[in-house]
């Protein structure tokens, strides 16, 4: 392209963020895949263990994705359609979830129904075997219908109010208008919405690590075969299934909504009210969502009581005992910090970059390079950790910091959300603003820099915010990339939780939750008021 | 004209897909002078525009500034500051920050950079504005920023992409004077593209009428008003009446033609060469027709018809008059010093208001 070739600067740029796409997202997954090679894959299809995982993880994700959106849906419906009291209220709890590790819903779980659970133990007494397929169900459906919820409000909130007016005007009753209107338009977004959280669901590793038991799914599999028997092998190619399903999932959901993978929670304005429901669903309306809050409540409830009194619910004296962890592990805090602060910024402004690059050029090869871009969305994180362990795992690269490539990771995993902001953003922007800055002797860099970087802070936020959160909530990605040095708050958490050490556990996940709390509200302050954009962030 | 073409067009060809949206186009603008490109939408004259600018490189071509070919310079080295139809105001920035951009990627800063932004400010009667936000003005104030932002960085050549066609029309007359000012007091050479053709006339020192992608015509103002090259840009540029005619004899710089029943002989077009026998068409411009008493004499030749409707504008009052089942347009000028006509009326033609234009 000849615009390329009078910009060498553009050119440069140009090749840097190809080269980082093709080193840190392509070529890891490509060792992956290709790890076990073909004797290997012959060799694990005939005699490996996946078939009993893979039916496992099937069964799993359909039953929990329903639920999942079940509630999520009434969440979502009663939160945009009805005119119930105490919305700011259930729009902060639903946000929450989404900012914790989803395995905390396990930990509170087994803190509730476990041997020594407070319900089981200390209220009838019993040491029941709650691990299995029943206990992950229930785990993933209240873990997960916050998710749904989010990815379902925003499609609700899309649908034009003015239609649903007009039938209304026509003569169409409340629930005739969501039938025969508001369904028809939005059922595009909400198949995407379904299958988007089926994917989480079905990477969901926390969860399935520790209530799952002998009911193996593909990502506890993969972790087992290498924890237990150092068969990478094996795990590439548990993986490799896994990532073929994802795929699945997520080629089906951009065939449903064009491939937007972002949800705004600062819950817009709407310059039309939509039409009011009757008062019976209002009062169902509330009644749903306070009991769904309830949920969480009790969740969260639960870890902060257990981190504060010396044994939950028999033992009531208040105790700090719990926070001493803190100071034994302050390293793991200080590198979730650190590296979601670092892959936060990094992931933002390469996100913004790279959708310039696609969104404004005309070169060759730029729809190759926005589909590697978008990929790493429907990427398990095991798998991508699993893909640096493998590719960069090497003796010649000992020189490199284990922290540094997990910001790597971090940042390349999270890039999508950031990547298509931008590009929605970009589109947004008529190109006359950048042509107003190159008419006036400004170069494509620098109008980039001076004009369109400042357009796009929303895009920023998302994609900064999003790869924060996510950097302080996975486990999957980083349970095969951590070392003692490098270590985070989510695989402390799941460490203190396989000892069974309940109020170490809870108190790193108070400590962990309200830290990503403080930067994000530090940089809601920051940007002024416009509201948190949030990336459908998962496990 | 003495000196070289401040730009100059050869040849130039821009397809879109194996269309081609701007078809072998070449021009001359002298230096210091209002050029505009006009006409309908997809006529290639903003495409024009836009590869004068080089946001769109040409096919084939070449274009030429001040003697030197251009067309492998990137866009920010041209010096052709654009003024854009939507202003593509930095919204993030104040007017101040807007009109210094400029500046700063020139690497102006400071004390420099004010002095010249309230300058500038003051030339566009924005004397004070520098501190608002572009969303805090109206329309017409940020068009006065999109032009002193342009205006700032002493463009070799200016170009205006439709810069007034989101204004109101009082607004819009209005500041076409003004254009029209600051262009005589910078003597800088400015490439207009409009579709308005009254926007065209008023502002221009030459004209080129552009229709699919090809030049139809380019002169001054007077010539594309009263001596259209085609029907169509008889057309396009006001009211028009366009009556077929067959040329009955050639006599050197003069030709006798006749339709229905008449006779007239009309000046041939310079350049043209009429045939004796050939299809034409007779431009005649409403204003340029009397209307008459159907009993009334007249010099000239005397055109009988019927008054089908009329339409009070004000400041005239247009006929519609029908001649041998032709609606002809006689515009009455002062409407108000004499009762309107109905019935028969007379529609007087004088040859020399008569411009042949040799097509069919």
């Amino acid at each position: 392209m000849r615009s390329l070739r009078r910009e060498p600067a553009l050119l440069v740029g140009l090749l840097a963020v190809a080269g980082l796409v093709l080193a840190f997202i392509v070529y890891p997954q490509v060792q992956v895949v290709l790890t076990p090679g073909g004797g290997g894959y012959v060799d694990f299809f005939e005699h490996g263990n996946w078939q009993r995982p893979l039916q496992n993880s099937l069964i799993l994700t359909a039953l929990s994705t329903t639920t999942a959106v079940a509630l999520g849906f009434v969440y979502a419906y009663a939160m945009v359609y009805s005119d119930m009291p105490w919305k700011p209220f259930f729009r902060l709890v639903g946000i929450l979830p989404l900012l914790s590790p989803p395995f905390v819903v396990a930990a509170a779980y087994i803190l509730l129904f476990g041997p020594r659970g407070i319900v089981t133990y200390g209220v009838f007494g019993q040491s029941p075997n709650i691990l299995g397929l029943y206990g992950i169900w229930g785990v993933q459906t209240i873990a997960f219908f916050p998710f749904a919820y989010q990815l379902i409000a925003d499609v609700l909130s899309r649908s034009d109010a003015r239609m649903e007016q007009a039938a209304r005007n026509l003569g169409a009753g409340a629930w005739d208008v969501f039938r025969s209107v508001t369904l028809p338009l939005t059922r595009p977004g909400l198949g995407a919405a379904i299958l988007t959280t089926a994917i989480y669901v079905l990477e969901d590793f926390g969860n399935p690590a520790l209530i799952g038991g002998v009911f193996t799914v593909l990502p506890t599999q993969a972790y087992g075969l290498i924890s237990g028997f150092g068969d990478i092998s094996g795990a590439s190619a548990v993986s490799s299934i896994l990532l073929a399903l994802a795929l699945g999932l997520y080629v089906a959901k951009i065939r449903l909504d064009g491939g937007r993978s972002y949800v705004t929670v600062s819950g817009r304005a709407s310059s039309m009210p939509r039409p009011p429901v009757p008062r019976l669903v209002t009062i169902f309306s509330f009644v749903a969502c306070l009991s769904l809050a309830g949920l969480i409540f009790l969740v969260y409830g639960t870890l902060i009581a257990s981190a504060v009194t010396a044994h939950f619910p028999t033992n009531l004296t208040p105790t700090s005992e719990y926070f001493e962890y803190l100071g034994a592990h302050s390293l793991s805090l200080q590198n979730t910090l650190v590296y979601g602060l670092s892959a936060a910024s990094v992931s933002a402004l390469l996100a913004v970059f790279a959708g310039f690059l696609v969104q404004r050029g005309s070169w060759r090869g730029r729809r190759a390079l926005d589909f590697l871009l978008i990929m790493p969305a429907a990427i398990p994180g095991l798998f991508f950790g699993l893909g640096y362990v493998v590719s960069f795992n090497k003796p010649w690269l000992d020189w490199l910091d284990r922290g540094v490539l997990i910001i790597i990771a971090l940042t390349f995993w999270n890039i999508p959300v950031g990547y298509q902001a931008t590009v929605a953003g970009l589109r947004q922007i008529d190109r006359s603003i950048d042509e107003a800055a190159t008419s006036l002797g400004a170069s494509s860099l620098r109008g980039f820099r001076d004009v369109i970087v400042p357009m796009l802070g929303g895009s920023l936020r998302v994609g900064f915010v999003t790869t924060f959160v996510r950097a302080v909530t996975t486990l999957s990605l980083l349970i095969f990339l951590f070392t003692p040095q490098t270590t985070v708050a989510t695989i402390t958490i799941f460490q203190l939780v396989n000892d069974f050490n309940w109020g170490g556990a809870a108190a790193f996940t108070v400590i962990d939750v309200t830290m990503a709390i403080i930067v994000l509200v530090t940089l809601a302050f920051i940007g002024g008021r416009r509201g948190l954009a949030l990336g459908a962030a998962r496990a | 004209m003495p000196d070289v073409a401040h730009l100059r067009l050869s040849h130039v060809i821009k397809r879109f897909g194996g269309v081609a949206a701007v078809d072998d186009v070449s021009f001359e603008v002298p230096k210091g002078s209002f050029a505009t490109l006009l006409g309908p939408s997809g006529c290639g004259k903003t495409t024009t525009l836009r590869m004068i600018a080089g946001f769109y490189d040409p096919d084939e071509g070449d274009i030429i500034v001040s003697g030197r070919r251009i067309n492998d310079l990137p866009a920010h080295r041209r010096g052709t500051a654009m003024v854009f139809q939507d202003y593509a105001l930095f919204p993030h920035m104040s007017v101040r920050d807007n009109v210094g951009y400029g500046l700063g990627v020139q690497g102006i800063r400071g004390a420099e950079r004010a002095k010249r932004v309230d300058e500038t400010l003051v030339f566009v009667g924005l004397k004070g504005m520098g501190d608002r936000m572009p969303s805090q003005l109206s329309g017409g104030q940020q068009q006065r920023v999109a032009v002193a932002r342009a205006l700032i960085v002493r463009p070799e050549i200016l170009l205006l992409d439709e810069p007034l066609s989101n204004l109101d029309a009082k607004l819009r007359e209005q500041l076409r004077s003004e254009m029209r000012d600051l262009q005589r007091r910078l003597g800088m050479t400015f490439i207009y593209v409009t579709h308005d053709q009254v926007e065209a006339l008023s502002l221009s020192d030459w004209i080129a009428v552009m229709n699919n992608g090809k030049v139809e015509q380019a002169g001054d103002p007077w010539q594309i008003y009263y001596r259209p090259r085609t029907t169509f840009i008889a057309d396009f540029i006001g009211a028009v009446n366009l009556v077929p005619a067959s040329v009955a004899e050639v006599r050197g710089e003069t030709a006798v033609v006749s339709f229905g029943e008449h006779r007239l002989t009309v000046r041939t077009p310079e350049g043209i060469a009429v045939t004796s026998g050939a299809s034409v068409h007779l431009c005649v411009r409403p204003e340029a027709l009397g209307l008459l008493p159907p009993d009334a004499v007249a010099e000239g030749l005397v055109v009988k018809g019927t008054v089908a409707r009329r339409a009070f504008l004000g400041d005239l009052m247009r006929y519609w008059v029908s001649v041998d089942g032709r609606e002809w347009i006689v515009d009455q000028a002062d409407p108000g010093a004499a009762s309107p006509l109905e019935g028969t009326v007379g529609i007087a033609v004088r040859p020399e208001r008569v411009h042949l234009i040799a097509e069919a």
